[in-house]
């Protein structure tokens, strides 16, 4: 990793799960009225990465956020509560620093804005940007990147790959054959400091919900 | 100069007086189109240049406003800024709702009507979506036309002022750029 680690994590592996677990279990007694989207199998990379996130950096997630804002210490019951009140994939903590969009892609322009603004206020801090495979592919993350990169801002972009956008094989929907690990389309030199990757299988819960009670 | 963009550059020069004030868009430093002459007298280290990537402007002026600057983001053709529109009414629109007002959205907009007098500037350059911007702001974003010179700078010191954080979309008129 570019930096010192920041802080201990106290989330373990199981405790994650186990908060996902009461998300599905409630969700299938249709108390949420709204979807919600659960993590499964990358905890351990997780874990490790927000030991090199400072609390007061500003992280940026998707529609899938829980892990995301319980390891950048989001209050859990704060979170639950948002959840139940049916704002998963908009969950916001302005007080933690943590902004999630439920549009693909965009959310990497506002990051890169907030860490252009963190670079004028000469605050030390950074933004942690998150995507999954298939924003990772496309050309708003092609110009976050390099523009991030030229401008050397305080800025670095996680890309988490399952393969699946939604249930559309990303490589395959790309045109790619024989789907490998992300390509991220663009060159290696920018990629090292800016960017971290890593790849786990979507093993246990579907694109959203847990497989049973609606398909939105 | 006629009154308008008398007007226009006094509006510019009293934006560029505020500290957290930043210019963003293309060609504030380096002129590329009629408004560039409008904040001549805004200092450079005050003028952000950027590509051309309307959506991820409208982006990045978000994540500035959040970080407490006050973007004037700008957009010289009308045409433009519908390639922004994503980012207008997903998130834009959105903010204050999300995060029940906790997110900073201090933003001033400037937009332009591209002319058809004396130039014609053609099809992609000269049309008025100022409705289709009210549309996609929902009521979270003031969208105001600024019709005479007298409107002018009025509106651009209240959409800096403004108590109420609320971002502004003020639509100008290239036709009036020539004028007395």
């Amino acid at each position: 990793m570019f930096r010192e680690k920041q802080r201990d994590i106290s989330w373990t592996v199981e405790q994650l799960r186990e908060f996902e677990s009461k998300v599905g279990d409630v969700f299938e007694t249709a108390a949420i009225h709204g979807p919600v989207h659960l993590s499964y199998g990358n905890e351990d990379y997780l874990i490790d990465l927000f030991q090199y996130v400072n609390s007061q950096d500003w992280v940026f997630s998707t529609w899938r956020n829980h892990y995301h804002a319980l390891l950048h210490g989001v209050p859990p019951e704060y979170l639950m509560e948002r959840i139940l009140a049916g704002h998963s994939i908009g969950f916001q903590a302005p007080d933690n620093h943590f902004f999630t969009s439920a549009i693909v892609n965009g959310i990497l322009p506002i990051a890169v804005g907030t860490a252009l603004g963190l670079k004028w206020n000469l605050s030390g801090r950074m933004v942690w940007c998150f995507v999954g495979d298939m924003a990772a592919e496309s050309g708003v993350f092609y110009e976050a990147v390099k523009y991030s990169a030229r401008n050397e801002l305080p800025i670095h972009f996680v890309v988490e790959d399952n393969g699946l956008s939604t249930n559309t094989p990303t490589q395959e929907a790309w045109g790619m054959k024989k789907p490998k690990a992300v390509s991220l389309g663009i060159h290696q030199e920018l990629t090292e400091k800016y960017v971290s990757y890593f790849k786990y299988e979507r093993t246990k819960y579907p694109h959203q919900g847990i497989g049973k009670w609606i398909h939105f | 100069m006629g009154k308008y963009t008398n007007e226009l550059t006094r509006a510019m020069e009293r934006l560029g007086e505020h500290p957290k004030v930043r210019i963003i868009g293309q060609s504030t430093l380096w002129d590329g189109h009629a408004l560039f002459r409008t904040w001549k007298n805004v200092p450079v280290e005050k003028r952000w240049e950027l590509p051309v990537f309307e959506d991820f402007q409208m982006g990045m002026t978000i994540g500035l406003a959040m970080q407490d600057w006050i973007p004037l983001s700008i957009y010289p053709r009308m045409d433009f800024i519908i390639l922004a529109a994503n980012q207008l009414t997903n998130h834009l629109a959105n903010i204050r709702l999300v995060s029940n007002g906790k997110w900073k959205r201090h933003i001033i907009i400037r937009v332009t009507v591209g002319a058809t007098e004396p130039l014609y500037s053609g099809l992609q350059h000269s049309q008025d979506h100022t409705e289709t911007l009210r549309t996609l702001s929902r009521g979270e974003v003031d969208v105001v036309e600024l019709h005479s010179w007298e409107d002018v700078f009025p509106a651009y010191e209240y959409a800096l002022l403004r108590t109420d954080k609320k971002p502004t979309i003020l639509v100008e008129y290239s036709n009036l750029y020539n004028g007395e």
